[in-house]
């Protein structure tokens, strides 16, 4: 244990200020940006003749885009993630991925347009439409 | 244990028995944190998996109900949460190069920021409240209440009744009592017979506040689409808000505790990590918000 080599080189890295500027600068565009596409681009696409449908696709599109953008650049540079071990970046990208795979749920709600069965209260007031029918439609 | 750590030079941060060297060490703190914060994503996941649910089944009037939320101040907050992201990223910066001042001033301005955030989050929720959007037992949402500056514009004079209908009087004959106002220029608009609240009183240390983001102020919208579905709209908006704001009041605790410490030159702070596991901290909460203000301020119709 202590015949450990310390290596100057390989210790901890400061990220350089103007790099945290850049990237402050950087977020505060992206920023201006989605409001910008939230308040202009919907009129913008709408005189190009686009149905109402696509453009919402390409607004929500758009909006997440830009925050995972975003977010992409603080976990990189201000959280320091593109300057640690590859270790801690597994980690850090890990979680997304499993976060991701949370998507998995809504196969759920695709295949199961029916509740089978009725629930303990005959009525209840529930914000999603209830089909107890025993045939979906 | 000081026989259980060894420098490596007199400059160096101290190396615990249990590690090789310095590297392997700080790399287990960073490491630590991320599975904290990996759990901290999947927590925050499962309620935005929720709200994409809701989001996808009742796009229409999730779009109407968002009208509710002033982007401005959203804007806002989104603002001071990136900038205190720098802040913070900053005050580990000098806390590396061992610039105690300085990386006190820079936590000290995440502090600032953060009750920034704090201040025009109050401000929003206070005026949820008053507007009867807080979806509780006071909750109203419909088309008869709210666009108090439709009634009170276009040259009209109107007076809502408690039934929700009101009656106007047209720009024509702007002196009520005097004879210009003939019978014809009034006009009833039945009400759909629900009661229209009035506004609620906010509570006084709220009001203060109103004068400082006034500047940010947006007239109060007409309320359309389902009230159910704005109520869900408004829950989710209020949990994830409300569990947002939690981790800032946390993080409000923990720079505050890590100023003290290094100011009272703490024996646990015997480097930048504590720095670094708060920063860590902090940037995850701009990272929620930077998710949540597209998705509640910014729907697209």
């Amino acid at each position: 244990m202590a015949t450990a080599q310390h290596d100057h080189s390989h210790s901890h890295h400061i990220i350089p200020m103007p790099v945290l500027i850049g990237n402050l600068v950087l977020l505060g565009f992206l920023m201006g940006a989605t409001i910008w596409a939230a308040q202009s681009l919907p009129a913008m696409l709408h005189s190009s003749g686009l149905p109402d449908a696509q453009i919402s696709l390409i607004m929500n599109i758009v909006a997440l885009t830009i925050a995972f953008l975003k977010a992409g650049f603080v976990i990189a540079i201000f959280m320091g993630v593109k300057y640690t071990t590859k270790l801690v970046k597994l980690y850090a990208i890990g979680g997304f991925v499993w976060f991701c795979l949370m998507f998995i749920m809504f196969a759920d709600y695709a295949t199961r347009p029916m509740e089978p069965v009725h629930g303990w209260e005959p009525e209840i007031p529930s914000a999603l439409p209830r089909n107890t029918s025993e045939i979906p439609d | 244990m000081s026989d259980h750590t060894h420098h490596h030079d007199d400059e160096h941060d101290p190396v615990y028995f249990q590690y090789e060297q310095i590297d392997q060490q700080q790399e287990t703190y960073v490491l630590g944190m991320w599975s904290f914060l990996v759990t901290e994503v999947l927590f925050f996941g499962a309620l935005f998996m929720l709200y994409i649910i809701y989001r996808w089944k009742f796009q229409d009037d999730f779009y109407l109900v968002h009208e509710q939320l002033n982007w401005k101040l959203g804007g806002l907050n989104t603002a001071v949460l990136l900038f205190s992201s720098f802040m913070v990223a900053a005050a580990v910066h000098y806390a590396q190069k061992k610039r105690k001042t300085q990386q006190l001033i820079c936590l000290g301005i995440t502090l600032l920021c953060a009750f920034m955030f704090m201040m025009v989050k109050t401000k929003e929720y206070g005026d949820k409240w008053s507007h009867h959007l807080i979806p509780n037992k006071a909750f109203s949402y419909g088309e008869h209440h709210g666009g108090g500056g439709e009634l009170g514009g276009q040259g009209e004079h109107a007076a809502v009744l408690p039934n929700g209908g009101k009656i106007t009087l047209a720009s024509g004959a702007t002196n009520m009592g005097g004879e210009g106002a003939s019978h014809d220029e009034f006009q009833y608009h039945p009400g759909n017979g629900t009661i229209a609240p009035q506004p609620r009183e906010k509570p006084a240390f709220l009001k203060f506040l109103d004068g400082v983001f006034a500047p940010l102020d947006m007239p109060e919208k007409e309320q359309h689409g389902s009230p159910e579905h704005a109520r869900l709209f408004l829950s989710l908006y209020f949990l994830m808000t409300g569990l947002h704001g939690v981790h800032v009041l946390v993080g409000i605790i923990v720079i505050s505790a890590l100023m003290i410490l290094t100011i009272k030159k703490a024996p646990t702070i015997t480097d930048y990590i504590p720095t670094e596991m708060v920063g860590l901290y902090w940037h995850f909460v701009d990272l929620v918000w930077i998710f949540l203000y597209p998705l509640f301020y910014l729907i697209p119709k």
